[in-house]
């Protein structure tokens, strides 16, 4: 288990390591001079302010010096500051990053609320009417652009029945951004689900144990059940990522306050060093939660639990 | 989505196009796609108007005889503008898939056949940038080259080259293992000989199924980007950059929203369903 966690651990150092140098290399990536680009929108900026920029992001140094700079400064939490505003990265980010894991939580929980079930039902009624229904709903729900699910909730619930706000904030907000990202997912896991059960159903385990008469019900909650959800705890994982993804454009619908708007929004401003913290934070994230499933999953499994 | 399918890729066994399309499901995908297709390759004629003129009909007109569709802020027919978006949603999902099938496979391949150290190296790096994930590959390549549509399709195109490539390696590890590829090396293969000769015809009816439920993601994702104005730019009909704009008018004229909505829903789900029927026409366990 150890061997199965740690190789995974090294693997996430690897990816963020990968990605602060990813980072670095991006603002010279940019076609022209990022400098000017980047103040190009503000009015009266002189030659000389922007070089002075220019040596303040260590620009004019060579790129592995660049990059020893840029570690340097990320060891002691200091990412920057943006070039509007000029506020401190990491402020703006931790500002706005527990609004971004707040909605992605809601939608996990409702994917999978939503998902897991009717996954299972259809594999409990698999080559039914039943069956062949849900999967259509849950393959017309992926096929589903998650920005027109959100215009769509935003008009029933917020426009014309005027049950929930439009955008802001609060936990009545978080609602039908949650939905939107939620019910999207809820398709992929509805899909896994039965596959994953399905798998196990036709397994000797299963099999022997309908043959020794136990009942049905008993043979799908002790064993089925079991064994067909440890796929679907890897799934949430991988999930939780797209979640995160997905988020940039929900959070932009329905005006959360989240890292995704910002990013967005920084996109547009080329505001590099906001572009560039939220790319390191946003695999930051993803290796974590991926790194806490894979020890879940390790815990679940006797498989892996005991080697 | 992500999952990748299991198929037993030595032969597509007979009256596959049959099975395929005996199945409803994938008949409609079908039928779907080739309509869209339709669409794209007369947009000319079929379009009663110019999609991007200005003043067609009244503003805000709802769907009616004239303009079926009805007409957008600038009264511009809603119809002409859809039919014209699918050749740009064709054009999106056919080159940024073309582009993560082409280098995808090549690395799939390279680094099943040639093994050792090679190998690592093109596997380990396709498992880091799949765990980037899409989003956040395709919205970097955006940051850095601009918003438009053509490096919109370029970032999704990369952005998808490593799920491409981690399926061809699976699918291209399988053929390497079997007699008949190592009889030929026996035999004296050149390197390129069993990659394109061997290699490649085996791979590529996984590779097909891949591609066309990856053009739907393609199309999600691209939709996605114009939709948050990263893609598309005015004036193009694109399907995506029109839903965005009907968020301003959404009391005032819900179809602006409900239609390019449902055109890319219905364009999804057709290569959805036609990609989910090939791989259970071609999938020896499921055909059962």
């Amino acid at each position: 288990m150890w061997r199965f966690l740690s190789t995974r651990i090294l693997m996430g150092a690897l990816t963020i390591w990968i990605t602060t140098i990813l980072v670095t290399l991006l603002i010279h990536a940019v076609p022209g001079d990022p400098v000017q680009i980047m103040y190009a929108q503000s009015q009266g900026t002189t030659p000389e302010q922007i070089e002075e920029v220019r040596r303040s992001l260590g620009l004019d140094r060579p790129i592995p010096v660049q990059y020893a700079m840029f570690m340097e400064r990320l060891a002691q939490g200091d990412m920057g500051n943006t070039i509007r505003g000029g506020q401190p990265v990491l402020d703006v980010i931790m500002q706005r990053l527990p609004n971004t894991l707040v909605l992605a939580c809601a939608a996990m929980f409702i994917a999978v609320l939503i998902g897991v079930p009717i996954g299972f039902l259809a594999a409990y009624h698999k080559g039914s009417l039943t069956d062949v229904t849900l999967m259509f709903v849950a393959i017309a729900g992926i096929s589903m652009p998650h920005f027109w699910l959100g215009l769509v909730l935003l008009f029933f619930f917020a426009v014309e029945l005027g049950w929930l706000p439009v955008s802001g904030n609060g936990w009545l907000n978080l609602v039908l951004p949650a939905l939107t990202l939620g019910l999207s997912n809820a398709a992929i896991f509805a899909r896994l689900t039965r596959s994953s059960m399905i798998d196990v159903m036709n397994q000797d385990f299963v099999q022997t144990a309908m043959a020794k008469g136990l009942p049905k019900a008993l043979v799908l909650r002790r064993h089925v059940l079991r064994a067909g959800l440890l796929p679907v705890v890897t799934m949430m994982g991988l999930q939780f990522a797209f979640m995160m993804g997905g988020a940039i454009v929900v959070e932009n619908i329905f005006s959360w306050n989240g890292v995704g708007r910002m990013a967005v929004e920084a996109i547009f401003q080329r505001d590099y060093p906001i572009i560039q913290g939220f790319i390191l934070t946003f695999s930051v994230v993803v290796v974590l939660v991926a790194i806490t499933i894979d020890a879940l999953y390790a815990v679940l499994d006797p498989r892996i639990r005991r080697s | 989505m992500s999952v990748a399918p299991d198929i037993d890729v030595t032969k597509a066994p007979p009256g596959f196009l049959w099975r395929l399309v005996r199945s409803p499901s994938s008949a409609i995908g079908l039928v779907i796609v080739l309509l869209l297709i339709f669409c794209a390759l007369f947009a000319d004629v079929l379009a009663p108007y110019d999609p991007n003129k200005m003043g067609s009909g009244g503003r805000f007109l709802p769907p009616s005889g004239d303009f079926l569709l009805g007409t957008d802020e600038f009264g511009r027919d809603m119809l002409s503008r859809i039919l014209f978006g699918s050749r740009i949603t064709l054009l999106v999902g056919a080159v940024a898939v073309g582009i993560s099938l082409t280098i995808g496979m090549a690395v799939g391949m390279i680094a099943a056949f040639r093994r050792g150290w090679i190998e690592a190296i093109l596997m380990r790096s396709t498992d880091v940038l799949f765990s980037f994930t899409e989003t956040l590959i395709a919205l970097s390549f955006v940051a850095v080259l601009g918003p438009s549509l053509q490096n919109a399709i370029i970032a999704v195109g990369v952005a998808g080259i490593p799920f491409y490539s981690r399926t061809c390696y699976s699918a291209a590890l399988v053929e390497t293992s079997k007699p008949y590829f190592e009889a030929s090396i026996a035999a004296g293969a050149r390197p390129t000989r069993m990659v394109l000769v061997h290699l490649l015809p085996n791979v590529m009816p996984t590779m097909i199924v891949v591609a066309t439920l990856g053009v739907s993601t393609a199309i999600l994702a691209a939709a996605g980007l114009s939709f948050l104005g990263l893609g598309a730019q005015p004036p193009t009909s694109e399907w995506g950059y029109m839903l965005a704009g009907s968020r301003d008018y959404i009391n005032r004229a819900p179809w602006l929203m409900t239609i390019p909505g449902i055109a890319i829903a219905i364009t999804v789900l057709g290569f959805n369903l036609l990609g989910d029927g090939l791989r259970t026409s071609l999938d020896p366990v499921e055909r059962k």
